[in-house]
């Protein structure tokens, strides 16, 4: 393999931030698939404008990942294109790898890591911590995670090559998932109690609080639409009330 | 009313800055109502009814998972445009409730804004057959769908800013319940939300987690 030189790596790196720059119904993020590719491809075709307009075309086809570990999928594409690797054989590469990037993606950060964090930003500011602890510990705690994930899944495309399926494979992942989903369930806990209390001293304010989060958790995923039309209700009904009788007090 | 243009100015370019986070630059999750809200009543210099505004719509949003071309509601721009407004409105039960619902609504219709950059994404970042594909092409279609995401997500925040606006100081005034229904509904949602997360992560013995957190909770509160 040809070591890419850091100016490249890096290139490669900062450029995956802005992969879904230009996301469509048609390519998905293979647009921003190809852009973030272009450092690598430049460097490996610098001699020959014509195969790099071939590379390009090939790798702005339809294309998806998860934003954090798509570098994976560029770091070993990169490789295999500096180590000449036959253009159909890569095509199926990209085509396996697309839906495992992005499984393990939203399994990870989407539907563990960052309502976790988000739940720790939310009792923070339950208990009573200024606001820019709750925001600052909300940006750092996420992004240490997120940046992380970032330059692992680059470094391992682009040191694994085909052979990148195996470093998923082996990489602590789904144990991961796990523990944060078993620290976010405890935080919905510890967030709950301190939401109803909220609504104290008057014993039928914690009631309806109470009531209120056993209707969410039968809503589940119902719970904002039927939220905001309760609150839509209410707030008509108290203007309307206003304007007609006027304010009580 | 925002009275000050420079703020009304700061607080666009933070929406358009917003609305790249949510998906198109880095998703750093300055996006996240809890941040965005916060850091809008930052620049207007409230931060704390800012934050009183993000909590609610966090937990809200804490359901939302953006996985695959699922169509969702964009919650960055619409926290910074209502927390904006509300931050310069003053505080009150009756108008952090405006503000909430405003949100909520203008979540949507950033969302459905959303789909329709994805829909011009498409003539921009795929050239029609004829043009062969260079690179410089490529960079530019590319960076140009993301400046168009800044200018949507920036009109988004100041169109919601001045919307609000008129609602807090036309409209709200008129609420004829008192301030504290508002303030027990918006807890309620709060609960109701959280209450929805318990749903969320799929672990074994997730009963005895929320339990263990809720004992937690008992303990801060018994300390407080």
């Amino acid at each position: 393999m040809r070591a890419f030189p850091r100016r490249v790596r890096w290139a490669l790196l900062l450029r995956t931030l802005l992969i879904q720059g230009s996301w469509n119904f048609g390519t998905l993020i293979g647009t921003g698939f190809a852009f973030v590719l272009l450092p690598a491809l430049r460097h490996v075709y610098r001699s020959d404008p014509e195969a790099l307009e071939a590379a390009l075309a090939r790798h702005s086809a339809v294309f998806n990942s998860h934003p954090y570990l798509v570098g994976v999928a560029a770091g070993a594409v990169a490789r295999l294109e500096a180590d000449g690797t036959d253009a159909a054989l890569l095509g199926r590469f990209k085509d396996a790898l697309r839906s495992s990037l992005g499984a393990l993606g939203d399994q990870l950060v989407w539907s563990a890591w960052r309502p976790a964090v988000a739940l720790l930003a939310i009792g923070l500011l339950l208990v009573g911590a200024p606001w820019w602890l709750s925001v600052a510990a909300f940006l750092l705690v996420y992004n240490a995670l997120h940046l992380w994930i970032r330059t692992w899944a680059l470094n391992v495309g682009l040191a694994e090559g085909l052979q990148v399926g195996q470093a998923l494979r082996a990489a602590p992942l789904q144990p991961w998932t796990h523990r944060v989903g078993r620290v976010g369930a405890v935080l919905v806990g510890f967030c709950l109690v301190l939401a109803v209390a909220d609504a104290g001293p008057r014993p039928v304010a914690l009631l309806v609080a109470a009531g209120a989060a056993v209707l969410g958790v039968a809503l589940a995923q119902r719970t904002p639409v039927v939220v905001w039309v309760v609150l839509t209700v209410a707030w008509a009904v108290g203007i309307l009330i206003g304007a007609f009788r006027g304010p009580l007090s | 009313m925002i009275a000050d243009p420079l703020t009304l100015l700061l607080l666009t370019v933070f929406g358009g800055w917003v609305a790249l986070d949510g998906t198109s630059v880095g998703q750093f999750m300055l996006s996240r109502p809890v941040v965005a809200a916060s850091l809008a009543g930052w620049i207007v210099g409230a931060p704390v009814q800012g934050a009183s505004l993000g909590l609610v719509l966090e937990a809200l949003h804490l359901m939302v998972l953006p996985v695959g071309a699922a169509r969702h509601p964009e919650a960055g721009p619409a926290a910074v445009a209502s927390a904006g407004a509300y931050a310069a409105a003053g505080p009150g039960a009756a108008a952090l409730l405006t503000a909430v619902i405003f949100a909520l609504l203008w979540e949507r219709i950033g969302g459905a804004s959303v789909q329709q950059l994805r829909k011009l994404n498409m003539a921009l970042a795929t050239p029609p057959a004829q043009d062969a594909l260079s690179p410089r092409l490529l960079e530019r279609r590319h960076l140009a769908a993301i400046l168009l995401d800044f200018l949507r997500g920036s009109v988004l925040v100041g169109c919601g800013v001045l919307i609000l606006s008129f609602l807090l100081t036309a409209v709200t005034p008129m609420w004829g319940l008192g301030e504290e229904l508002p303030r027990l509904l918006l807890i309620g949602a709060l609960a109701a939300s959280l209450g929805a997360c318990s749903r969320l992560f799929q672990e074994r013995r997730a009963s005895q987690l929320l339990l263990a957190g809720a004992a937690c909770g008992l303990l801060v509160l018994f300390f407080r």
